[in-house]
């Protein structure tokens, strides 16, 4: 039996329950900083003793507040995140660190700004190219969020620092990555379900716990003998974000999800943050262009005057094909977020992609509303009987 | 479903047609440019940072957005619309988006890359490429990323930086942006020298900026003159015109001249007290797009008194600013396309309005263009020019106690547009004009 306060167990408390640490570390003394998106460097808060901590929607929670402030027909996780906001489930919170990430992060942002009133809040802008003088922009920007982090916290931001924060982080990354390798078997050892529950507790800790609860949980997975039983289907999800177990346990009814290439699942851990002399660089260059979120304008080369399609889905798409290969993935599954127009636009292409790869793929939307598992079950295994 | 023609109630101008034609011109103008072996390129708005080089290269522009309203005002969007369905996206997308897509798939897959002969106004020619902007929202960039998969054709997305209200006061942040903007453009020039094969004019650049910036001078101050009781141009000429100033669609020697001429005719207008309806009763602020597809909706409240005197900022000028100085015809264009995005920004710093480039505006022109109301149309498939907008109708009740209707509808799908049911809900709004008008005047505004 698992011990309760350590790996799988400890994450699934901390996922049922997300801010009872945050509000143990505050009553403790620290400060907390929420942010929505995983574009935020939270190096930069770790390196500055903050504890960084990920406000999420609540698809359980019907959205209420949030009609006062955002129309209905808009991104359900921004209008949810700040229904949770708005009521008050956040209150341990000292401020807010928000994020260009995309069109509804931006807008959310200016709303959320104007309709609470926390000690900090800053918005960093984002450039949507990797060109050169974007990326020079942009390490202005974590400038710019250095010099407020600064005068919030009356402390020096220091490159020592700055640079153990990065390792702890690179280190949480390898971590993540080392858990998915866990997966590559038939069965995989753990299964998707498991996985959302142990990256969103590690979004709602500091760096340090984040560390030793991923080094538990690998080390009890790899010991245990029950896992997950083997099922037809290895299933790769592909969206914006899946980090709810409910959604995750309709495609797992009948498959195993072996990728969750979602900023719920891989997306934020798969590279790591290179040590340059100015470390904003280095953070600029990971954020900027190693997250795979369809946010981010790519393109075979930069500036080309010729264009090939093919090459164009390279470019976009292309990390996909080693995980399809190295974890014998089966079936893909585009799930969006309605309303989500970054990855909306993506799905003819990427269906092309997966296409051009002999990869049966479908393309499935929800609402982010428990109403919406009926329907997506039924989707989702009619897409596995056509694979089976 | 379409409103039905109506008695035309508005007093339209007479020189909103000349400038009309021009920009509907411009598509005739890209076909002819392909035929004669020119180029011709599909932009998306940009606000004004990437026209003036292509207008200065001699490159025809034609612009999908403006072309989906124009397919949806002519019945043409749904056979696109439909289209896009079937290819896989998402029918929830932009309806501009979406009409482009049904017509880059028809033209290329059916057409092997000839215009559909239903296509309006002659249609778009296939560019050469594409010129898309990160600007205001995230489809203004994937959008024309998408469109690789009907023509192989390169993209070029312009960025657009978005500072928050406060962090734009961070000591050197405009200077930031500037540097950014500077080089980037200089390196957007280099690009569409090597597609057309041919060196920048510099000297003519330097013009073309010069010019747009007078156009959209002139064009702000045709605007300002709608301040006047009774407003004396509606926001259809608005809509009807802006597209020579925001797009910078046809030549812009002609677009200067036409819309001085639309300043002295508004100037007479106000002189001689003559309104864009016969009777205005209630002034109101239209937020966001039309309803394209159901125009003659505004005459029949116009029959009711209802003068709409002001519109989105999206769709306004930058508030003028003196670049005379300002040497480099690039770093020109990046302070004007900024002004644009932070010109209000110090105004709304100030009132501690921190929603964003695009919801401060509407505190300004309520108060100085003495709305009784605001009408919010709330887009389904362009949420970015929606989402501000709970926010906006908060922010003017607390305020200033002007009130707002909220219809939802779109620019492109008219089925999601009841222009029945929006009738129906006037006369109760008109109620609740009259009460804040009491409700304004007790605590002391003075309109």
């Amino acid at each position: 039996m698992s011990d309760r306060n350590k790996g799988l167990s400890k994450a699934r408390e901390i996922y049922l329950n997300c801010p009872q640490r945050a509000r143990e570390l505050k009553a403790a003394g620290k400060k907390i900083i929420g942010y929505p998106c995983v574009y935020v460097p939270l190096e930069m808060l770790t390196a500055l003793d903050i504890v960084p901590y990920r406000t999420c929607g609540n698809m359980k929670e019907p959205v209420t507040e949030a009609d006062r402030a955002l129309p209905h027909s808009f991104c359900p996780i921004m209008r949810s995140c700040l229904d949770c906001a708005l009521k008050g489930k956040n209150d341990f919170l000292d401020g807010m660190v928000t994020i260009h990430s995309s069109d509804p992060q931006e807008k959310t942002a200016r709303v959320w700004e104007s309709y609470t009133n926390y000690p900090y809040f800053h918005f960093i802008d984002m450039p949507i190219t990797v060109r050169p003088e974007a990326l020079e922009y942009f390490k202005s920007q974590l400038n710019d969020f250095r010099k407020t982090l600064e005068a919030f916290t009356g402390k020096k931001l220091s490159k020592d620092k700055l640079e153990a924060a990065i390792k702890s982080h690179n280190q949480q990354r390898t971590l993540v990555r080392e858990l998915y390798e866990l997966t590559k078997s038939s069965p995989p050892r753990i299964s998707g379900t498991e996985i959302v529950q142990v990256v969103k507790a590690l979004t709602s800790l500091p760096v340090v716990e984040g560390n030793d609860l991923l080094t538990e949980t690998i080390s009890e997975v790899k010991n245990r003998t029950a896992g997950p039983e083997k099922k037809s289907a290895r299933l790769l999800i592909w969206s914006s974000t899946l980090d709810d177990t409910d959604v995750m346990q309709v495609f797992e009814a009948k498959a195993n999800v072996v990728m969750n290439e979602s900023c719920g699942g891989i997306r934020a851990y798969r590279a790591g943050v290179k040590f340059t002399a100015d470390p904003l660089e280095g953070l600029a260059d990971y954020y900027l262009n190693e997250i795979t979120c369809a946010r981010t304008f790519r393109q075979a080369t930069l500036g080309e005057t010729r264009k090939d399609y093919a090459r164009d889905l390279q470019s976009r798409f292309g990390y996909l094909k080693g995980i399809i290969k190295e974890w014998k993935i089966n079936g893909a599954i585009m799930l969006l977020v309605r309303y989500c127009d970054p990855f909306a636009f993506e799905m003819p292409s990427l269906k092309d992609y997966f296409n051009s790869l002999g990869i049966p793929s479908t393309y499935i939307e929800y609402d982010y509303t428990t109403g919406a598992l009926a329907p997506l079950r039924t989707r989702v295994e009619a897409f596995l009987e056509t694979i089976s | 479903m379409v409103v039905e023609k109506a008695t035309k109630t508005i007093n339209r101008l007479e020189s909103m047609h000349p400038l009309r034609a021009k920009v509907n011109e411009t598509y005739l103008k890209s076909v002819e440019a392909i035929q004669a072996g020119k180029p011709a390129v599909w932009g998306m708005l940009n606000f004004y940072y990437g026209d003036p080089i292509l207008k200065a290269m001699d490159i025809e522009v034609v612009y999908p957005e403006n072309y989906g309203a124009i397919a949806a005002a002519t019945g043409a969007a749904q056979q696109y619309l439909d289209r896009a369905d079937a290819e896989g996206f998402p029918t929830h997308l932009c309806g501009y988006s979406l009409t482009t897509l049904g017509y880059a798939s028809r033209m290329m897959k059916e057409l092997k890359g000839q215009i559909p002969p239903e296509a309006p106004i002659g249609g778009m020619p296939k560019p050469l490429f594409l010129m898309s902007s990160a600007a205001i929202c995230d489809a203004r960039y994937k959008w024309f990323q998408a469109l690789g998969r009907y023509m192989d054709v390169p993209v070029w997305p312009l960025e657009a930086p978005i500072p928050g209200i406060k962090e734009f006061f961070i000591e050197g942040y405009y200077d930031r942006m500037v540097k950014l903007g500077v080089k980037h453009l200089r390196d957007f020039v280099a690009f569409v020298e090597g597609m057309v094969g041919k060196k920048m004019d510099w000297d003519k650049l330097d013009k073309t900026a010069d010019l747009m910036i007078e156009v959209n001078r002139v064009w702000h101050e045709v605007n300002e003159l709608r301040k006047a009781r009774p407003c004396p141009m509606h926001s259809r000429d608005f809509w009807s015109a802006m597209p020579a100033a925001l797009f910078l669609a046809g030549d812009l020697e002609d677009s200067l001249r036409l819309y001085q001429d639309m300043y002295k005719e508004v100037k007479d207008r106000v002189n001689s007290h003559v309104g864009a309806i016969p009777d205005e009763k209630y002034r109101l602020v239209f937020a966001e797009l039309p309803p394209w597809h159901s125009l003659a909706f505004f005459d029949k409240l116009a029959e009711r008194g209802w003068n709409f005197v002001i519109e989105s900022v999206g769709y306004h000028p930058p508030i003028p600013m003196d670049l005379s100085k300002v040497s480099d015809p690039l770093e020109r264009i990046t302070k004007f396309s900024l002004q644009f995005l932070v010109g209000y920004y110090e105004d709304a710093r100030k009132q501690n309005v921190l929603g964003g480039t695009t919801a401060y505006p509407y505190l300004k022109y309520a108060r100085e263009w003495k709305c009784d109301g605001a009408l919010l149309h709330p887009l389904i498939s362009c949420r970015s020019a929606s989402t501000h907008l709970p926010y906006v109708s908060d922010m003017l009740m607390e305020k200033l106690k002007v009130p707002s209707l909220s219809i939802e509808g779109d620019i492109v799908d008219l089925r999601l547009f009841n222009p029945e049911d929006a009738l129906a809900k006037a006369e109760p709004f008109e109620e609740t004009m009259e009460h804040y008008r009491k409700m304004r005047k007790q605590a002391g505004f003075n309109w």
